[in-house]
């Protein structure tokens, strides 16, 4: 095959045969791709490899259930897509509602928002929160791998040169919690970048005492942060404010923020005592936030 | 059909062409025959230039410098002062000081060459701040002590009053950088054409580009013709820096003997463009034993960066405004423009005034709170009146009616219930500001240096254009002039033409600037027009031309500073209510009404518009408008790290007005463009600082800053620092 | 390397041979003349270069022209030729929302997205409609106020 600069498949056949060939960057939204390469006004922007043009594939734009019930979105839905479609678990919906502008969202893919690893990357945190997997495809087959694996670090993945992000999949929704929060600090109130971003959900037994806790945060270390050793300080208990500033103390020693520590680490650790406090009082209604009056406030409510 | 009321609002003659995207701006110019220019610029913030390696460029290609400045030309740029050079010779100054323009006539092609070019410098340490620049850090690069320019204005004896004094406190507010963002960046195109060059640019004032570079050629200013374009924007931001874009423009069409056109990209415009002065305002204010002031004293540094420019008369505005609405006994204030290595800042909406009324509205705030007063009793206490002395020695000529407009601002803010039940620290908070700008050109700068005139030009089919170099940036000039004369000439608005100008055909009428043009070049036209008038319907094609006058009696001394600084101030007032998140530090702003006094109003709704948008601005400075100078480099470079509201930032505004019609204004109208910025940065931090019970003395205030504040902050009732 | 591309602009098929990458405003303004799509971040921030992509408000200096092949584009000369184009123009004009205008074009096209998928909004959602475009003159009230006017006069028209 005669290397190209643009490689622009039809099907996503078609996009795995070149990927298997050429080292290609695929380009989907080109929401940070496009902005990473550009030049000046007037300018084609320049890519040190060939290009691979990947955002009207068909078979990347579905949402479904598969036959586990869980939520299957592909690779190339945007942030738009994925903020209205109910099918979607209502953390990541509340994420990519809050994703950049409208206009960049209706580009802006889920595959990209993982590959590009950042640690303000929007998406992760409800990923990671739900377990979520992505799903690669080659010419030699699919493999899955958890998202949380498959950043590895700061802007870098683990995806193998012939390999496509298709789909990610996600086990866990709202459905399986009785509360649920995201709250993204952003740089304004829309069409912002996240200065600190935090997911939780937590489920009870009938004797009170928690079924399961998760916690993420976002843009408070290279990568986003959940440790399961940290939920486990509360699961099988009933929650109290020693074990819930437990929890805080081991979150804080997991999180690692660079810019703006003190910030950062305060916000997640009232977020956190936020989020167990009012949900130990088992509230109407399934989603807190962080303070009573934020719903009246005219801060943005996501599409639901 | 003619307007019974000039109040009533008309459509705005460019808002479909603008809409539909139809109307031109620079960039949407083809200029075919043009070159492409690329600024190369100083990669260092100080520091000398050892040598420029440049890569083999290929013929039709050039790289032009200072040393393409042919014999008699100047290489400077005159901005009020002269000092800011076109291109840098052996010294840089600031990070992003043109070396040099590339030309060429592909664009691509001049962009690969121009990332090959390197400079190697002699690098030396920068002053970056205002205390860097005032310790002369490197080595003073201005003067022997980095000052550029320096004022002081004295009222009554402040070291008397002092000596009375039951207690003097000292407080520093300080303000950072602020970028302009209009939408559209600054571009322009260059074109020689016979004896002379033409100029088309995103620009204010088209004069002015004519006068700051005609002299790199060692032109008459006639020699370079300036037709400015439709404007996207501008607040400032293209007063005087069009003359920085110009410049090495002009003398490339000189050397290539063609046209060159350029056009800035946002990050280049962002990291390369004049900013608001950052200020740092120290006050020293003297108090009676019942805790009244009796004497102020305040120092105002402003960080000019690397060249003075128009900086002076920003100092100078900013000291004017320093004791804001307000009457006090004794008054000093020494203005210091701080040379630093960073970009020259400029031209801003408010043009000085912005820094030392958030400072002083702030400081007043905290003598209230330190008290346990609301502010606002306060700062009742001086309101200034008509006849009462300014910081000039000067008087108020007009009637001030902050008193009116308070009470509708309370009224329909509901403030006095908010501010007795909203306890400091509760969470919730309203606050609340007063400001003024001077209208027009200090004293009789608008006699002495501007000398605007104007014309109307009446043809035989009935039409009449208006000629004068006034711009249309946004602000609605396109309505505004053209509203005055069919109104003075009681003929529809159709009928009157008002162009973009080109300096070839209109009078000087002055800059774009200081909230002059409805109020200066506003009564030329409508003088004019009462002169047209009787002869309209009479003469077939002829021109009246009116020149300004300064109004007797109000005598200024411009190398004392003392007199009759403004004949007439816009003045306003403005509640914030805010709201903070008790977990991460958000505020939430709840509401926002302002009054505004700007004489009688012209069309509503352009003031309206201009109320909305000047006050969001305003917000926008105080809140997340950060801009940080790292080293000389500015960190903020793009429109996802320099944050200006969005449409969700901040609620609906409830905007009033009072009507106090300005006597030497078209009917009855004053400055206000600039009035509208002035305020609501000091009642968005008094309502934060109140919700969140913490005193707040400098702005941008980001989240994470209210986070510290919550945190760290010194509480409301605390004393501020005595001094003896 | 130039590709052939193909797509529909404003409603009428149209083809040209270029490189895929080079970004679509470019192309829009440089050889389709569509001078309305403006540029003010070149980073998908400030949605002043929004045009329609397949009926959805894109940024367009962040899509490669190639990704337009086959695909349907309608920029702001195409949306205020329009019925509803014509109504949020004129609803622009009457209600203020104009001043310096380079971020309308984009503000139109948000105005049109949005009432298309939602012909009655309320002040908060006007607001979120518009929050991907950035006006720096306006402070946004007079815009949210034109859209309702636009969303008033329009009636049925933008449920159709």
């Amino acid at each position: 095959m005669e290397e190209l600069k643009c490689y622009m498949p039809k099907t996503l056949k078609e996009a795995l045969e070149i990927k298997a060939k050429v080292d290609v960057i695929p380009l989907a939204g080109g929401s940070d791709l496009m902005v990473s390469h550009k030049r000046t006004m007037g300018l084609t922007p320049v890519f040190e490899k060939p290009v691979m043009i990947i955002r009207n594939l068909p078979e990347l734009k579905r949402i479904y259930r598969n036959d586990k019930g869980e939520c299957c979105i592909g690779a190339g839905c945007t942030s738009e897509e994925i903020a209205e479609n109910t099918l979607c678990p209502w953390h990541l919906r509340q994420a990519a509602s809050r994703m950049g502008a409208i206009g960049l969202r209706n580009s802006a893919t889920i595959a990209g928002n993982i590959a590009n690893a950042s640690p303000k990357g929007d998406t992760p945190g409800p990923l990671y929160l739900l377990d979520a997997r992505v799903k690669l495809s080659s010419v030699r087959g699919d493999r899955e791998e958890l998202v949380s694996d498959f950043i590895v670090k700061f802007r870098q993945i683990d995806l193998q040169p012939d390999e496509l992000i298709t789909e990610i999949i996600v086990p866990y929704s709202e459905d399986d919690f009785d509360y649920i929060f995201w709250h993204k600090v952003g740089t304004r109130k829309a069409n912002a970048i996240s200065k600190i971003t935090v997911s939780q959900a937590i489920k009870f037994n009938k004797d009170d005492t928690v079924a399961d806790y998760r916690v993420s945060a976002t843009a408070t270390g290279a990568k986003t942060n959940r440790s399961r050793d940290v939920e486990n300080i509360i699961i099988g208990k009933k929650i109290t404010p020693e074990l819930t500033e437990q929890v805080i103390e081991a979150f804080d020693k997991v999180i690692s923020p660079r810019a703006m520590p003190e910030f950062r680490r305060e916000a997640t650790r009232r977020m956190i005592r936020r989020f167990l406090s009012e949900s130990a009082k088992r509230p109407k209604g399934k989603v807190i936030d962080t303070y009573e009056g934020y719903s009246v406030t005219g801060a943005p409510t996501p599409r639901s | 059909m003619v307007a019974c009321d000039i109040s009533k609002a008309v459509r705005r003659v460019d808002a479909v062409s603008k809409s539909e995207g139809t109307i031109k701006y620079v960039s949407d110019y083809s200029f075919d025959d043009c070159l492409w220019g690329r600024l190369v610029r100083s990669g260092i913030p100080r520091g000398k230039i050892k040598a420029i390696h440049l890569p083999d460029l290929p013929e039709g290609y050039r790289f032009v410098t200072y040393k393409d400045i042919p014999e008699g030309g100047h290489n400077y740029l005159h901005m009020i002062a002269t000092d800011w050079k076109c291109f840098a010779e052996d010294e840089v100054r600031y990070v992003g000081e043109t070396i040099g323009i590339l030309v060429g006539p592909d664009r691509t092609k001049v962009e690969d060459l121009k990332q090959k070019i390197v400079i190697d410098y002699e690098e030396m340490t920068p002053a970056v701040t205002i205390d860097e620049g005032l310790e002369c850090k490197g080595g003073a690069f201005v003067n022997s002590d980095n000052i550029h320019c320096r004022l002081s204005l004295n009222v009554g004896d402040v070291d008397a009053a002092f000596k009375k004094a039951a207690k003097i406190v000292t407080e520093t507010v300080e303000t950072g950088f602020q970028e302009h963002v209009y939408l559209e960046t600054n571009g322009a195109c260059c074109i020689p054409e016979g004896d002379h060059y033409v100029v088309y640019a995103s620009a204010q004032c088209p004069f002015y580009i004519a006068k700051s570079i005609s002299p790199l050629l060692n032109l008459t200013p006639d020699k370079v013709i300036v037709r400015q374009t439709t404007t996207g924007g501008a607040f400032g931001g293209k007063e005087h820096f069009p003359d920085v874009v110009c410049g090495p423009l002009l003398v490339a069409a000189y050397v290539m003997k063609k046209g060159v056109k350029m056009f800035f990209d946002r990050e280049e415009d962002i990291e390369n463009s004049v900013k608001r002065h950052p200020s740092k305002v120290v006050f020293k204010t003297g108090l009676d034993k019942d805790g009244n002031i009796i004497a102020m004293d305040s120092t105002v540094c402003y960080n000019v960066g690397g060249y003075l420019a128009s900086s002076f008369v920003v100092l100078q505005r900013g000291c004017f405004h320093v004791t804001g609405c307000y009457s006090f006994p004794n008054i000093r204030s020494v203005g210091l423009g701080v040379a630093t290595n960073t970009f020259p800042s400029c031209a801003f909406r408010g043009f000085g005034a912005p820094q030392t009324l958030f400072a002083v509205e702030t400081h007043l705030c905290h003598l209230a709170e330190m008290q346990g007063l609301d502010p606002l009793e306060y700062k009742r206490r001086y309101f200034i009146k008509q006849g009462d002395t300014t910081s000039t020695n000067g008087k108020v000529v007009e009637r001030v009616m902050i008193p009116e407009m308070l009470e509708q601002v309370m009224k329909a803010s509901d403030y006095e219930r908010k501010a007795r039940e909203y306890k400091w620290g509760s969470g919730r908070g309203i606050g609340i500001s007063f400001y003024n700008h001077g209208g027009a050109f200090t004293g009789n700068g608008e006699q002495a240096i501007i000398k605007a005139r104007c014309q109307l030009h009446k043809s035989a089919n009935g039409d009449v254009e208006i000629l004068c170099s006034q711009t249309e940036m946004g602000q609605g000039f396109h309505t505004i002039l053209p509203k005055i004369a069919a109104h003075v000439l009681e003929i529809p608005m159709e009928k009157v033409i008002f162009k973009d100008p080109d300096t070839s055909r209109v009078p000087d009428s002055g800059p774009t600037a200081a909230s002059r043009s409805t109020m200066i070049v506003g009564e030329l036209v409508e003088k004019a027009a009462n002169l047209m008038k009787p002869r309209y319907d009479k003469e077939e094609d002829f021109t009246v031309e009116t020149h300004y006058e300064h109004p007797e009696g109000f005598p200024w001394d411009q190398s004392t500073f003392q007199g009759y600084a403004y004949l007439g101030y816009g003045w306003g007032v403005c509640a914030v209510e805010v709201e903070v998140d008790p977990c991460t530090a958000e505020i939430t702003t709840k509401g926002i009404w302002s009054s505004h006094d700007c004489g009688h109003l012209i069309d509503e709704r352009i003031v309206h518009g201009q109320v909305n948008g000047g006050v969001i601005q305003g917000l926008g400075w105080g809140s997340t408008e950060v801009m940080q100078n790292i080293g000389g480099h500015f960190k903020q470079t793009s429109m996802s790290d320099y944050i200006i509201p969005t449409s969700m930032d901040f609620p609906k505004q409830g905007v009033y007005f009072v009507e106090n019609p300005y006597q030497w204004g078209p009917f009855g109208a004053k400055g206000m463009g600039e009035l509208v910025f002035n305020g609501s940065a000091a009642a968005y931090i008094d309502a934060v600082s109140k919700a969140i019970g913490k005193r707040i003395s400098s702005i941008p205030l980001p989240t994470e800053e209210v986070m510290t504040y919550m945190l760290h902050g010194t509480d409301l009732k605390s004393e501020l620092q005595e001094v003896r | 390397m130039e590709t052939r591309i193909c797509f529909r602009l404003n409603g009428k098929g149209v083809a040209l041979t270029t490189d895929p990458l080079r970004r679509l405003i470019d192309v829009l303004r440089e050889d389709f003349d569509c001078k309305g799509v403006k540029e003010g971040c070149s980073e998908g921030e400030c949605g002043a270069c929004s045009v329609l992509f397949n009926g959805k408000m894109v940024t367009s200096c962040i899509i490669p022209i190639g990704a337009a092949d086959g695909q349907e584009i309608m920029t702001i000369e195409g949306v205020s030729a329009t019925e509803k184009g014509k109504i949020i123009v004129d609803a622009f004009a009457d209600g203020g929302a104009v001043q310096c205008g380079y971020c309308i074009p984009g503000m139109v096209i948000a105005a049109y997205y949005l009432l298309s998928n939602n012909p009655d909004p309320t002040d908060d959602e006007i607001r979120l409609g518009i929050s991907g475009n950035i006006c720096r003159c306006t402070g946004y009230d007079l815009i949210v106020e034109s859209i309702h006017l636009a969303a008033k006069r329009g009636g049925a028209i933008w449920k159709s």
